[in-house]
């Protein structure tokens, strides 16, 4: 017992330091780190964005450590993580991204960027960040602005620039609207944008935050930038540009509020910060060399026409493609006057304009699209076409030209000249994308009177009555045969009457042959059975009492009682003393025996 | 030169009265017209027949093309479209409807308010009403057919209940389409304008405010009318007021 449990224990132990040998030997896999900078020189009021990259098959990527690095001021941008599996395989990677804004120009290396994992470190690969002295310094007036009326410098500022303050009329000016930020805040800040009457304005775009310095203190930046076009000449305004931020407030003289766990809670301010007005001074268009079709556009462009084809059929419409291209207001650019041609027809098929906004210059492309039909056949020319406007850089107008186009047009068979109506050939082709109208048709067709719409046709009613009656008649006559297998009285009741005119039939004869007695018996016996059927009934139990009752029951009139009873009377009367019956006689109770049938048949049993 | 075809074709109509010339003649006349030319006096012709209460696709379908040839937009598009109602299939119509349209200085593009009546509107378009009418009684026959064998005759079997389900739902769809196109061809009153100016007001009178410049060749659906005027819905939903004279209906 004593040696079982020393065994236990031994392999108790083994087990203990083989599982301590093997999370020994099972080393977290190694890892990689990737540094790098997204430009190597910068500038002494620019930034740097400084990336490392760790990368192994696992999970638990330990964050980098950073050298000390005086010479810069470093912002952590966040970090992103990318774990993907492939073929059973895990691969991570995590990427920091820093923020660098250098303090003093020089040539400094960054090395040293680590990660420890498993007691091991890995280092990054040292790369070199250049600081240039000089900096794109800002504007004396950005600087006066940065400082309020102590000489401190401000928080919080707006500034509006434009790029030209005796521009022509319609000619594009740039209107850059700055926030400047030094400190923090919340939210992003709104824009009240300036009153800009007298110009047609575009959005050129927000580009920002991004850092600068002013009077030793970092800004960042906020800014839009508008193309303005002036409509008119003289002096312009443009009015001030609103932002509105919310701004964290200092503490030291507020009481801090005990569930403000973080100090975010209500700590911030709303502030409001305005641009100086802008006044332009408009220019009006100079008239020395002014053509005398200029419709007003200012920029630089260029003028172009392509024609769909070159060879087409007298007749067929050929588009050709006006484009004018260039920097400038597009929107204002005015259809080219195309003269009146003799040997075309042209319409107008549609315009079309694309707006570019490359390097704050609006410009982009404005086409028209005009359908030229010539008239005959031949050799034919879309004159040169002229585009005016006036360049604002040389400060003169200038003329564009297209290229004159050259048409074939070729004769088609059966071509009869006519020069103001279109032409169709008699051979009319059919095709999905006509060019022009079907020739008429020779046929006249079903030619005809109006015909009234289909639903006042008696026949479609009788096409669509007759189902319903038909349905209507089959089931009637199927619910008849049902009843007649099923009722035995109903089928009597309906057989009395059929049945009794047959048996008369059969009297008839009797009485032909000169048998009274067994006539009279069978009229009888002809009258009894068809009350016997209507009443469902033997018609060997009816005594002339019981007749009587059940004709009363029935709500017979009392004379059919009355006659009913005085017939059978009669009849048994006849059947033993035949010698008193006459031929009269047996035709007047054939007929007084159908009438009291007919009789009967009103009466409902 | 114009005054000269209609002096002609007046000669023409006076000498076919008096000697008794058949629509299938006046028609062919207005053909010859057409071939040489004369598209004024083609529609002269044409018309004749026109005023006869006749009428075929073919005749709509040449008046179009002459009244489109004499520059007259507006009209070319209305016979067009009467050529389409009496035959929606024709692919020459409906080729030269839609080129007669490209033509038409506004260009109004449909709304497509309902995407399922826009569906049905496809299915209908190419039949005639009296083609969807007789397939509605045919399958209203079938659906009475089946009724009767099982009601009438007694038939019970999965057959004959299957084919009443059936042949409800086909009679059901055959005549909620029929219904459309009724309501489409007959009970929806549309018209074109021929005048080339129309001014679009927003009541029913010259004094109200101008809504639209309408052009020849547009198509409105006529929705009421007071007095003069007729209240239009264009193709794109647009709503006014049109001198009734301005306009004819199709």
């Amino acid at each position: 017992m004593t040696g079982r449990r020393h065994i236990v224990a031994v392999v108790f132990l083994v087990g203990l330091i083989l599982a301590g040998t093997l999370s020994v030997a099972q080393t977290p896999p190694p890892l990689e780190v990737q540094v790098s900078l997204n430009r190597d020189t910068i500038g002494m009021d620019e930034q740097a964005l400084l990336e490392v990259i760790v990368q192994g098959a696992t999970q638990d990527i330990p964050d980098p450590r950073m050298p000390t690095l005086p010479m810069f001021e470093i912002f952590s941008q966040g970090r992103s993580t990318n774990i993907s599996y492939s073929n059973g395989q895990l691969d991570a990677s995590v990427t920091h991204r820093y923020l660098i804004l250098p303090s003093k120009p020089g040539v400094f290396p960054i090395e040293n960027i680590s990660v420890v994992s498993g007691n091991k470190r890995y280092s990054g690969n040292p790369v070199t960040l250049t600081v240039v002295g000089k900096s794109t310094s800002a504007s004396r007036q950005t600087e006066d602005q940065a400082r309020d009326t102590e000489g401190n410098s401000r928080d919080l500022f707006a500034e509006a620039i434009i790029d030209n303050d005796n521009p022509y009329v319609n000619q594009q000016v740039t209107l850059t609207l700055k926030l400047y930020i030094a400190v923090q805040t919340y939210g992003s800040p709104s824009l009240v944008e300036p009153i800009t009457t007298g110009f047609w304005t575009e959005l050129l775009g927000t580009r920002g935050p991004y850092q600068q310095r002013l009077n030793n203190r970092t800004y960042r930046i906020i800014e839009r930038k508008y193309a303005i076009f002036p409509t008119k000449t003289g002096e312009l305004s443009i009015g001030r540009a609103t932002f509105t931020s919310t701004v964290a407030t200092k503490r030291q003289n507020r009481r801090r509020d005990p569930f403000d766990i973080f100090g975010m809670l209500g700590g911030g301010q709303e502030v409001q910060v305005k641009s100086r007005p802008l006044t332009i001074n408009v220019k009006p268009l100079p008239m020395e060399g002014r053509p005398a079709d200029f419709s007003g556009t200012i920029g630089r462009f260029t003028f172009k026409a392509t024609p769909t084809k070159r060879e087409i059929e007298v007749n067929q419409p050929v588009s050709v493609n006006f484009a004018i291209t260039g920097v400038g207001n597009i929107k204002s650019v005015a259809e080219p006057t195309i003269p009146d041609l003799s040997d075309f027809r042209v319409y107008r098929a549609s315009s079309n304009e694309s707006i570019s906004k490359h390097n704050d210059q609006i410009g982009g492309t404005k086409n028209f699209e005009e359908v030229f039909i010539p008239n005959r056949p031949g050799q034919l020319t879309i004159p040169s076409l002229s585009f005016n406007f006036f360049d604002p850089q040389a400060e003169r107008y200038r003329t564009v030209h297209t290229q004159a186009i050259n048409l074939n047009v070729i004769k088609t068979e059966g071509y009869v000249a006519s020069p103001d109506l279109p032409y169709s050939a008699p051979d009319n082709v059919i095709s999905a994308d006509a060019r022009d109208i079907r020739y008429i048709k020779s046929d006249p067709g079903d030619l005809s009177r109006r015909a009234e719409v289909v639903f006042v046709n008696p026949l479609y009613w009788v096409v669509n009555v007759t189902p319903v009656l038909a349905l209507l008649a089959t089931v009637l006559v199927r619910r008849r045969r049902e009843r007649l297998q099923g009722d035995i009285g109903y089928a009597r009741a309906r057989r009395a009457s059929k049945a009794a005119r047959q048996r008369l039939v059969q009297a008839r004869k009797l009485a032909s042959e000169g048998d009274s007695s067994q006539y009279f018996a069978e009229i009888s016996q002809v009258l009894l059975s068809f009350i016997g059927d209507k009443l469902n009934l033997s018609p060997h139990g009816l005594t002339n009492d019981k007749i009587a009752q059940l004709l009363q029951e029935r709500g017979a009139e009392p004379s059919l009682i009355e006659t009913t009873l005085e017939f059978l009377k009669r009849c048994d009367f006849a059947r033993y003393a035949p010698a008193s019956i006459g031929k009269s006689d047996i035709e007047e109770t054939l007929v007084k025996a159908e009438n009291l049938m007919v009789r009967m048949e009103e009466v409902r049993f | 030169m114009r005054g000269l075809i209609v002096i002609v074709s007046m000669c023409v109509f006076f000498a076919s009265v008096s000697s008794g010339v058949t629509p299938e003649e006046q028609f062919h006349q207005g053909n010859d017209y057409f071939e040489a030319r004369h598209f004024d006096s083609a529609r002269q012709a044409y018309n004749q027949v026109i005023a006869q209460d006749m009428q075929s696709a073919s005749l709509y379908f040449n008046m179009g093309n002459a009244c489109f040839r004499s520059g007259d937009l507006g009209y070319a598009i209305l016979y067009y479209l009467k050529a389409q109602r009496l035959d929606p299939s024709d692919t020459d119509i409906i080729s030269n409807l839609d080129f007669a349209r490209r033509f038409t200085s506004v260009q109004m593009e449909g709304v497509a308010l309902n995407p399922v009546r826009s569906l049905f509107e496809s299915i209908v378009e190419p039949y005639q009403l009296s083609t969807l009418a007789w397939i509605s009684s045919a399958a209203f026959l079938l659906f009475f057919g089946f009724l009767i064998t099982r009601f009438g005759f007694g038939y019970r079997n999965s057959i004959v209940r299957a084919g009443i389900y059936n042949s409800l739902f086909l009679l059901l769809v055959v005549a909620t389409l029929t219904m459309m196109k009724y309501d489409n061809d007959y009970l929806t009153k549309r018209a074109v304008v021929i005048s080339e100016t129309a001014e679009v007001y927003t009541g029913p009178s010259d004094l109200s405010d101008k809504e639209l410049d309408a052009a020849p060749g547009l198509i409105v659906e006529i929705l009421s009318e007071s007095g003069d005027f007729y209240n239009v819905l264009f193709e794109n939903k647009r709503r006014g007021w049109i001198k009734k004279d301005l306009v004819a209906v199709v």
